[in-house]
């Protein structure tokens, strides 16, 4: 059996474990970091301007192979599966929680706080955003204070999101640009500055933060190893004593040999699902119910955000196609009063060409051919606006809300894969239809401003989008999994980190968070190999 | 394509949902394997009529010729058993469908063998025989309106739809310098576009 050993192995190479990765080798230099990861490596850059084309032309998947087929979970929202993760083709959002998020319990009497001050987790936002190089300007509500300043102004606003954001603001809610994690208008990082290609899932220059330029910088450099397609399916027990030994992986070209990793600190850094799986799948006898899973919590408080979507349709002109990547955010509603009913949302704003796309028939039906077919067109699309509004508003998930294994479903290897079903608290149930009328009352507030209407009605998503969830942190061992660095109450040499330690999820795009809480890790990390 | 690619991407095709909604058990015969996946100069000759009627007069004959160039080069690039995007939210695993060329082919034969019947090649016949043609052929192939992208429906409705769909189309619509999905500078997009004209 090959063994491979070293300080710390990381199991998962997302996003978070990039940036783990890169701190580690700098507060520890010489430190032998192993980073073991299922899907391949798609490091084939030049490649990029072809995959990013064929999408645009045949609808191909611009991320070829970044997907095992056998290893697929029910109630997941993305299929990826390679080196870099799902942020290879995020589209760069880099909004901050705000000090709400972490204070339910104590300023509502909902859900749980999470075990950090916000003071704390600010500093980090700052230290993720620039190494993110994000593009952001100060949030005109003063609420929203920052120690730092970001590290490099707003992506300057399209013409159309200008008139968009004139528009909006009549409402009396403030709208900035987007934080985007994309270098604006010079290279950072060994990526390019952006070219407004309109495609962020597949950028040709890099220009987006992407986290296979920072393992390639790391391997080049020799402060990691890289095993790629190597599913752990398993951690085991040094004898006799509750730290982890070894992680055990498969090779997809060797399905009946096992590698064992052997470290002295393991870090889960698999995401929200893959996390807690591993980690029930690691079910031995001391720990019949999973390991790190003493409190039962491992798989519960699955949680997100649910969305609130509309189309509008204002007076002002605009012309589709200039930067339909880019939006504009409102953080009004990230505040919600103590004394009055509890609802905190996000406010987006996206350019849109719903109702403005050429049509083969007329509305009585007649074909139209060459000239007819651009005349009835441009009778649409010169006619006003059409704009995409959405909310993402705060949910709170329950203990039930889990990822099991389902016997129904295997791997090759006959491992039970994940099945998620996110639940509602009771609390958060009751006020479904309060926060989509709340939220409905904001978009047409917002649409009649230009003699505008809502188009279609509002709805409430079927899924939670920016999942999180899974090992929750906390302050006892009785009810998180880890503590505030991920580090898990039950194995002193096992972390956790980013979305699945998060409580609660937010009411805007996560992954900047968490970057941000695994940053902070890689101190406790740290910490412990000293210690 | 290789006979022997061809059989494995379209039996990786029969496997998963196809993109082009052609029955897989017409595309496995030997005959649908023997096709070749371009269309000839003829055909090619066919579309070009065709084009004069279905895209705008705006772009001249020489654009609606490099449209059809363009979309023949679509066909020539297609590639069979492709994983499509995965989507987000929902995510499945579907991959593209096989060659449309075959039905492109017939789908033209039948075109020329209607407009015959009208009294000659296609773009010599009325707008009103022209539209009826289409009309009937594109109801016959289930055409309701115009596709994303080229879906192997119908080749003249996948004709208007790659080039009714494209970045320059976008342009022509607003009469305006977007450049949709082409590299820009961000100050470029910070103004109103210019008009075409300028």
């Amino acid at each position: 059996m090959p063994v491979h050993e070293s300080d710390i192995c990381v199991i998962g190479g997302g996003i978070t474990a990039a940036m783990l990765v890169e701190r580690l080798a700098e507060l520890k230099p010489g430190l032998r970091i192993t980073v073991v990861e299922a899907g391949r490596s798609i490091f084939d850059r030049d490649n990029r301007g072809t995959y990013r084309r064929r999408a645009l032309e045949y609808g191909e998947h611009p991320w070829p192979d970044d997907y095992i087929e056998d290893q697929q979970a029910k109630g997941m929202i993305s299929m990826t599966m390679a080196v870099g993760g799902q942020a290879l083709h995020w589209g760069g959002a880099c909004n901050r929680f705000s000090e709400e998020d972490l204070r339910l319990k104590s300023l509502y009497g909902l859900s749980d706080d999470w075990p950090l001050e916000w003071a704390e987790l600010e500093r980090w936002y700052v230290e993720a955003e620039r190494r993110l190089n994000v593009a952001g300007d100060p949030s005109p509500y003063p609420e929203d204070r920052r120690s730092g300043p970001y590290p490099q102004p707003a992506m300057p606003l399209s013409y159309n999101l200008q008139v968009l954001k004139k528009w909006a603001e009549q409402s009396g809610l403030k709208f900035s640009p987007l934080p985007l994690s994309r270098n604006i208008d010079k290279p950072f990082g060994g990526r390019g500055a952006c070219g407004l290609y309109d495609t962020c899932d597949v950028c040709p220059t890099g220009a987006k933060y992407s986290p296979d330029y920072t393992y390639q910088q790391l391997i080049a450099a020799k402060k990691v190893t890289l095993h790629d397609r190597m599913l752990v399916r398993k951690l085991v027990l040094n004898d006799g004593r509750d730290t982890i030994a070894a992680a055990q992986g498969y090779h997809q070209d060797r399905p009946n040999d096992v590698t064992e990793y052997r470290a002295r600190l393991f870090v889960l850094a698999s995401g929200q699902c893959w996390s807690p799986h591993v980690l029930l799948l690691s079910a031995n006898s001391r720990f019949p119910n999973g390991l790190a899973n003493r409190s039962g919590l491992v798989g519960r408080y699955m949680n997100g955000h649910k969305f609130i979507s509309a189309q509008a349709t204002i007076d002002e002109q605009t012309f589709p196609g200039q930067n339909m990547t880019h939006s504009l955010i409102s953080r009004e509603y990230f505040r919600c009063a103590t004394n009055t009913p509890f609802v905190r949302h996000d406010t987006r704003v996206w350019d849109s060409s719903a109702g403005k796309e050429p049509r083969l028939r007329a509305a009585d039906g007649r074909l139209l051919l060459g000239d007819e077919l651009l005349d009835e067109w441009r009778s649409r699309a010169l006619k006003g606006s059409a704009v995409r509004l959405r909310a993402y508003y705060d949910t709170h998930p329950s203990a039930d809300s889990r990822l099991t294994l389902d016997p129904t479903s295997k791997n090759r290897y006959g491992d039970p894969m994940p099945k998620i079903d996110r639940q509602l608290d009771a609390a958060a149930a009751a006020r479904e239809g309060a926060t989509l009328a709340h939220c409905t009352e904001v978009f047409e507030r917002m649409a009649k401003a230009s003699n505008g209407r809502l188009v279609s009605k509002p709805v409430n998503s079927n899924y939670w989008d920016h999942p999180a969830g899974g090992c929750r942190m906390g302050t006892t061992p009785a009810t998180s999994v880890c503590d505030s660095y991920g580090r898990t109450h039950d194995h002193e040499n096992l972390f956790v980190i980013g979305a699945p330690t998060l409580p609660t999820g937010g009411c805007t795009n996560g992954t900047l968070t968490f970057v941000a809480l695994s940053l902070r890790s890689a101190e406790g990390v740290a910490s412990a190999l000293t210690n | 394509m290789k006979r022997r690619q061809a059989l494995h991407t379209l039996a990786s095709a029969a496997a998963a949902l196809p993109l082009l909604r052609v029955p897989l058990e017409a595309d496995l015969s030997a005959e649908a394997l023997a096709k070749v996946d371009e269309l000839t100069s003829d055909q090619a000759f066919v579309l070009r009529d065709v084009a004069a009627t279905v895209l705008p007069s705006a772009i001249g004959r020489k654009g609606q010729d490099e449209a059809v160039d363009n979309f023949l080069r679509w066909i020539r690039d297609y590639k069979e058993g492709v994983p499509l995007s995965h989507g987000y939210g929902e995510p499945r695993l579907v991959k593209s469908g096989p060659s449309p060329a075959p039905g492109y082919a017939k789908q033209i034969a039948a075109l020329q063998a209607a407009a015959k019947a009208k009294g000659g090649r296609f773009g010599a016949l009325t707008l009103v025989d022209r539209r009826a043609l289409l009309d009937e052929a594109f109801t016959a192939a289930d055409v309701r309106n115009l596709p994303g992208r080229p879906d192997g429906k119908h080749v003249v409705a996948d004709l208007m739809a790659h080039y009714f769909r494209s970045s320059g189309a976008n342009d022509l619509c607003y009469n305006a310098r977007i450049g949709r999905q082409t590299y820009r500078a961000i100050r470029v997009t910070t103004v109103r576009p210019q008009p075409l004209s300028r």
